[in-house]
């Protein structure tokens, strides 16, 4: 079996704004998705939090369009949308009816050539409140809310733009100034900073006219500022533990690992080995802990890619009531040391290529993710080619290659271990035994 | 000044498009046949609709028809937990089961070349489960530790102290789907069994699978893996079904939650079935008020006062009168205003007409986006899962569209003036009371009760994995 091939066209225009279209008319449904260059990792300290504000400020209009009526046109248009920040970017996208796909061009266009003249501190205001009431529904009023937060904390050093989350911090939101939001936009949203890619029920000579006549009046940033060298020790060079209070009913225990940089081989392999032991119920901290032992509730973990110097990979075990949280956090580091040691073996290899084969088959069926991909690989790694080799990749994964970097990655000296405890204990309170001493120097 | 086109597009010609062309056939057993083929989806999706739901098991052991769904797949006569899991891996199937108020399904995602040996592992987890003792037991204590996570976390806690709210104690929607901790903690195998028995009948059950068939004699695979699946003698109809609500009058009920730093709001009442003659002004209505991103409760509470990440409202149609609903989660301070805001709406929609500009954009909305709703098999199938369930002609889903182009601003009216009840609702708010409690009783919103839940355990996650990844990755709150 073979994944279906996303052939596309990639080419720029004067103004250096990259268009990717992939055609492909089984749906009468087109997705519209740019990525723009920029994200969290841009941010400087006291400014935390800026590209996200600025993304809810994207929907605020632009010169010939309203606040909210961008959604609004693109609802009655009877298509989707949304937009997203994260550390090594923003993106915006529609998908929409094929026949209705100029519109989100145009919109796309407006925003992107003309925000400014729309922003007011009204509408920076009123995104702010919502943008903190994100955060306070996200992270501070969410049980174990603030793992992400900590964990970034632990694995990236203050100085590196890693260390901070994406939604940033209440002060810094607080402080954001109108110039902020301004210069911001400036600096980063120029179309030589931009991948459009279209994909779905579309005619791709139309979509290059349309591109044109829209987003080629946009100038050009010619002094878009380089990100300094990002690259990081490939270890965190000793363990981090942190314990947490937290109003949680059930304890449980945080692992994060420094990994390499998404694009990274060694990141298939992780990604790989984050099937084994713990995609779904035939994986092995499933089994093990929850299954066998019924010492977890449940479990996860899992590989966030990041390009700037280093990736996350992260997991957890809830504890279940009346067990020792150090049996559990000793029952998940076995596990996830003993895939550094022995090899998987072939059956297990076998249904791991299988499921991440599905999977892959599964996310290329719609318009959206395969836009959201070609756009992601174009702006990350100049190349959304890899849209049609990464599942090659999963595939050419060895139980040799699991092994090395699981030995590498998930180690004791390159992780941080978050144990969250309840404020208030249950009625049958798990006991906190203390951990095991770890034979090499204790950061933080 | 950059020179963009003002002008703005028009729409180009749409593609016609209808809801994919299905195909009715019966096993020999009586087992309903749906096919939907879907060139180019190669992930196909399959999946077998039993009659027995949640509505139907008894009260005393509410949560055993959902945890028998949950325990198909820990053992069946051929195979062990393990075993199924393996062997539905190997094939790079997905393999589940999960059961709702009105219906239990079971189902497998699996590449097309597989699909045969995938449904023979389906016919086996639905024919021939076992649920073996240990495993029902590990799943009922899952559920136990789940349930003691849900009260302690806000948005959990306000769903479910809201329905308890509004149904009547006999009524099943009284309760969570899955069962409270009493009845939970009674269940064993036996119950399951019985739960899962009142299914067991092919002639009330409809296999539907959709996806790329090309090559596949899918009525010839069924029939072997299916045809021989044979009634269990306890099955049954569903029966009449209790949805009662106890909430004569308004009045606030508020869990009261120190320190919270913002109050998760539950405004409603008993809403309506989904077989209803004004389903499609009540789903025009539903998303002008509280559907779209630019419905009336989100445009207010979010985009004028930031009050909430976002606002919404809906109708959960179920075979009985499911619940209405409005709800967002307010910085504490804003709680009081924000109720007074909901409560503004509720009334305005009915006591207004809506605009004829809001009507065009929420219908325009709502047909344009019927084809993007049914791009994967997944989809397709689910929709038809609905038809089954709720017993609607083969036509539904291509009527839809009509019938919503039809909607009148009378129509609107009518069914937010029949369905919507601002003086009948509950009004369930979880936060720190003593932040807002005294602005609440000088609110005039109706008798207020506060209660100090007596067990001081606070928050629980939850949702599952993907949910906790959410947070991590921002969007703007659609």
């Amino acid at each position: 079996m073979s994944t279906p091939i996303v052939s596309f066209t990639d080419e720029r225009l004067p103004n250096g704004l990259r268009l990717i279209i992939a055609a492909d008319h089984l749906a009468p449904v087109a997705a519209v998705n740019i990525w723009y260059d920029v994200g969290s990792k841009h941010e400087v300290p006291g400014k935390t939090g800026f590209a996200h504000l600025f993304e809810h400020v994207m929907f605020q209009g632009s010169r010939n369009v309203g606040k909210a009526e961008h959604i609004a046109l693109i609802q009655a248009a009877g298509g989707t949308m949304n937009g997203t920040t994260w550390l090594d970017r923003t993106n915006y996208f529609e998908t929409m009816p094929s026949h209705q796909l100029e519109l989100a061009l145009w919109l796309e266009a407006d925003r992107m050539g003309t925000l400014l003249e729309a922003l007011s501190q009204e509408n920076l205001d009123n995104q702010r409140e919502v943008v903190k009431n994100e955060k306070r529904w996200s992270y501070d009023n969410r049980p174990y809310g603030s793992w992400n937060e900590k964990l970034q904390e632990h694995l990236f050093p203050p100085e590196h733009p890693y260390h901070h989350t994406t939604i940033g911090s209440m002060d810094d939101l607080n402080a954001a100034s109108l110039e902020d939001v301004q210069q911001f936009f400036r600096t980063w949203y120029a179309p030589n900073n931009a991948v459009l890619a279209v994909v779905g029920d579309v005619e791709p000579d139309r979509v290059r006219e349309w591109v044109r006549r829209y987003f080629g009046p946009i100038p050009a940033n010619p002094k878009l500022p380089q990100i300094g060298d990002l690259s990081l020790p490939p270890s965190l060079g000793g363990e981090h533990r942190e314990i947490v209070m937290d109003k949680v009913p059930l304890p449980r225990v945080y692992f994060g690992f420094r990994a390499p940089p998404f694009g990274d081989l060694r990141l298939d392999a992780l990604d790989v080995a984050g099937q084994i032991l713990a995609g779904g119920r035939g994986s092995r901290l499933h089994r093990r802990l929850v299954r066998d032992e019924r010492i977890a509730q449940d479990i996860a973990l899992f590989t966030l890619g990041f390009v700037g110097g280093a990736s996350v990979t992260a997991g957890w075990a809830t504890v279940r009531p009346g067990i020792e949280v150090a049996r559990v956090e000793k029952a998940f580091a076995e596990e996830v040391e003993r895939l550094g040691r022995e090899p998987v073996s072939d059956d297990e290899m076998a249904r791991a290529r299988a499921l991440v084969e599905a999977d892959e088959l599964g996310a290329l069926q719609r318009v959206e993710e395969r836009a959201d991909r070609l756009a992601m690989y174009a702006t990350l790694f100049d190349d959304p080619g890899l849209i049609n080799r990464m599942l090659g990749r999963y595939l050419a994964v060895t139980p040799e290659a699991i092994r090395d970097v699981a030995a590498t990655v998930l180690r004791p000296a390159n992780r941080v271990v978050l144990t969250y405890l309840p404020e208030l204990p249950p009625a049958d309170s798990a006991i906190v035994a203390e951990p095991e001493e770890i034979d090499e120097e204790v950061a933080a | 000044m950059t020179d963009v086109v003002a002008t703005r597009p028009v729409p180009g010609t749409p593609r016609p498009y209808e809801f994919p062309p299905f195909r009715r056939d019966r096993l020999s057993n009586g087992l309903r046949l749906i096919t939907v083929p879907l060139p180019g989806r190669p992930l196909v999706s399959a999946s077998l609709v039993l009659a027995n739901g949640v509505v139907d098991e008894p009260a005393d052991e509410a949560g055993a028809t959902v945890l028998a769904a949950r325990a198909l797949s820990e053992g069946t006569e051929r195979y062990d937990a393990i075993a199924l899991v393996e062997a539905s891996e190997r094939l790079g199937a997905t393999l589940h089961a999960e059961a709702g108020w009105d219906a239990t399904s079971a189902g497998v995602d699996v590449p097309a070349a597989r699909l045969a040996p995938a449904l023979e592992l389906l016919a086996e987890m639905v024919a021939r489960p076992t649920f073996p003792e240990a495993e029902v037991e590990r799943l009922r204590d899952e559920r136990l530790n789940d349930l003691l996570q849900a009260r302690a976390d806000p948005r959990r806690r306000a769903d479910e102290a809201f329905v308890e709210t509004v149904y009547a104690r006999e009524s099943p929607y009284h309760r969570p789907s899955g069962g409270t901790k009493e009845t939970v903690a009674r269940l064993d195998p036996r119950s399951l069994r019985a739960a899962y028995a009142q299914g067991v009948d092919p002639a009330a059950a409809t296999l539907i699978i959709a996806g790329d068939l090309s090559g596949l004699d899918v009525p010839a695979i069924a029939e072997r893996l299916f045809g021989s699946w044979a009634a269990d003698a306890r099955a049954r109809r569903p029966g009449p079904l209790v949805d009662r609500t106890q909430v004569t009058s308004r009045f606030v009920r508020v869990i009261h939650r120190p320190g919270a730093v913002q109050t998760e709001i539950r405004i409603g009442h008993r809403g309506a079935p989904r077989r209803i003659p004004d389903f499609y002004p009540l789903a025009v209505m539903g998303a002008i008020l509280g559907g779209l991103f630019n419905s009336r409760l989100n445009m207010k509470l979010r985009e004028e006062k930031g009050y909430t990440y976002g606002a919404n409202a809906g109708y959960d149609l179920r075979r009985g009168a499911g619940p209405f609903s409005a709800r967002a989660a307010v910085n504490t301070a804003a709680t009081v205003p924000a109720v007074v805001d909901f409560l503004g709406e509720l009334n305005r929609i009915r006591d207004e007409p809506v605009g004829e500009d809001e009507l065009r954009a929420a219908r325009d909305f709502l047909v344009g986006v019927f084809p993007l709703r049914f791009e994967t098999p997944g989809a397709v199938v689910g929709a038809l899962a609905n038809i089954v369930v709720h017993d609607l002609p083969d036509d539904e889903l291509a009527r839809y569209r009509p019938a919503i182009e039809a909607v009148t601003v009378r129509e609107v009216e009518l069914a937010a003036r029949e369905r919507i009840e601002p003086d009948r609702s509950a009004i369930v708010l979880v936060g720190d009371a003593d932040a807002f409690g005294r602005e609440l009783e000088r609110a005039g919103f109706g008798p207020v009760v506060i209660e100090r839940d007596e067990e001081p355990i606070a928050e629980g996650p939850a949702e599952g994995v993907e949910d906790e990844m959410g947070p991590a990755e921002v969007g703007d709150g659609r």
